[in-house]
């Protein structure tokens, strides 16, 4: 009985130091992942945009250039940004990939369908298969792909305006990947469209 | 200054760090820890961010399982290496996303995944826990210092074939074709395995079949 205490108590003393520990270093660096993880949504937006930056002045040169236009999509604030010398959007797109999810931005024309470019936030695919996905030259496949009205990523032949081709060999990421391009499009457009007419 | 050198090489813990980086080099003789070997080795930089992070990990789980070893109950002891990794593993992942974001999105998943690498559990139940803080602390510094020069000699090759470079600095010629094979992860194979054969070759180091 003596013993099975002492093993209890060394269990719960453990586990109070340890997650003391964790939250103090929780504490000490949260704030500062944070604005690494803005400064990295920011970077992909303004190369989206094709505005010229340096890692120092991230925030400026992406407050000066950059309009963010707040929308409320069933109760929840979602952020659009939009470059007001070319009329191009860009969003957060996120999904279930895999095994994680998959978040990136999504770039879009002024006519507000043709693709424009892909950025990818995070992601933990398959490395070296659906990890291939982060890729720049793979994302630039989906360069003017146009929702027409929804992109198909197809295993081959991808021949017309709005098909894409998957990543060999990653068959789940694909075809989680065109569902995430898709679900935020529909959800992210239509509501986009209502406060442009209300202006 | 000989008479001084012959003294060194008897004394304890001169033994524990040649063995940790020669004799028993945790991947060229005891073949732990090559996932993460393989995975990040194929640039300079990611080996050196990983060798330091694994050369914590490894140094302060020793240490603080070597200060509770007489508390630490038998029958929980593998559990408790485990709570301990762990956290000292999510310190140092917080630790580079806050300060290093780069290197961390380049080492991705391999960070997290140091909970699993076989070397730091190993050294926590082959010397920590039977062992004072002392010797613990070199065990822990050879051994993972043992891992890290192996690594970055892996890297060092890949990178130099497949990229051209050696820490972003151009090393080949400009008519030099990249090896892409160099990049992937069977390259990683094919160096690691040389520098096994080439490493236990020169320190007369072969496997006896059992009789």
């Amino acid at each position: 009985m003596n013993r099975i205490l002492k093993i209890m108590g060394f269990v719960v003393a453990m586990g109070v130091i340890t997650s003391t520990l964790l939250i103090g270093m929780d504490v000490l660096t949260s704030e500062r992942i944070t604005r690494n993880e803005e400064a990295l949504l920011q970077s992909k937006i303004l190369d989206a945009f094709e505005i010229q930056y340096n890692t120092s002045n991230i925030y400026d040169t992406f407050t000066a250039n950059v309009e963010k236009v707040e929308l409320t999509i069933d109760g929840v604030d979602v952020p659009v940004y939009r470059n007001p010398d070319t009329g191009s959007i860009s969003f957060e797109i996120e999904g279930g990939g895999v095994w994680g999810p998959i978040i990136g931005v999504l770039t879009l024309n002024e006519d507000l369908r043709t693709i424009e470019n892909i950025g990818i936030l995070a992601q933990q695919e398959t490395p070296g298969l659906g990890g291939r996905i982060v890729e720049i030259p793979y994302l630039a496949k989906y360069e003017g792909v146009v929702f027409d009205p929804i992109v198909e990523v197809l295993k081959e032949g991808a021949s017309a305006p709005n098909q894409v081709d998957a990543i060999t060999g990653a068959t789940s990421t694909s075809s989680a990947f065109q569902t995430i391009l898709n679900d935020s499009y529909e959800q992210v457009i239509p509501a986009y469209q209502a406060t442009l007419g209300g202006e | 200054m000989r008479k001084f050198w012959i003294k060194i090489q008897y004394t304890k813990w001169f033994n524990i760090t040649k063995d940790g980086l020669f004799k028993e080099n945790p991947i060229v003789v005891a073949v732990l820890g090559i996932c993460s070997a393989l995975a990040v080795t194929n640039r300079v930089e990611n080996a050196i961010a990983m060798g330091l992070a694994v050369t914590f990990v490894v140094t302060a789980s020793s240490l603080v399982v070597s200060m509770v070893r007489k508390v630490i109950p038998a029958r929980v002891r593998m559990i408790t290496y485990m709570v301990i990794i762990s956290a000292f593993v999510i310190m140092v992942q917080m630790f580079l996303e806050a300060y290093f974001p780069v290197i961390a999105a380049a080492l991705g998943a391999y960070l997290g995944l140091i909970v699993t690498n076989c070397i730091v559990m190993g050294r926590a139940e082959a010397f920590a826990v039977k062992n004072p803080m002392k010797y613990t602390f070199f065990d822990g510094i050879a051994n993972s210092l043992g891992y890290t020069w192996i690594l970055i000699a892996v890297a060092i090759i890949r990178e130099a074939l497949a990229f051209g470079t050696i820490l972003n600095f151009r090393v080949m010629p400009e008519t030099w074709v990249n090896w892409t094979v160099m990049a992937l992860a069977p390259g990683g194979f094919f160096v690691l395995g040389l520098i096994i054969w080439g490493v236990r070759e020169w320190a007369q180091n072969f496997e006896v079949a059992a009789e």
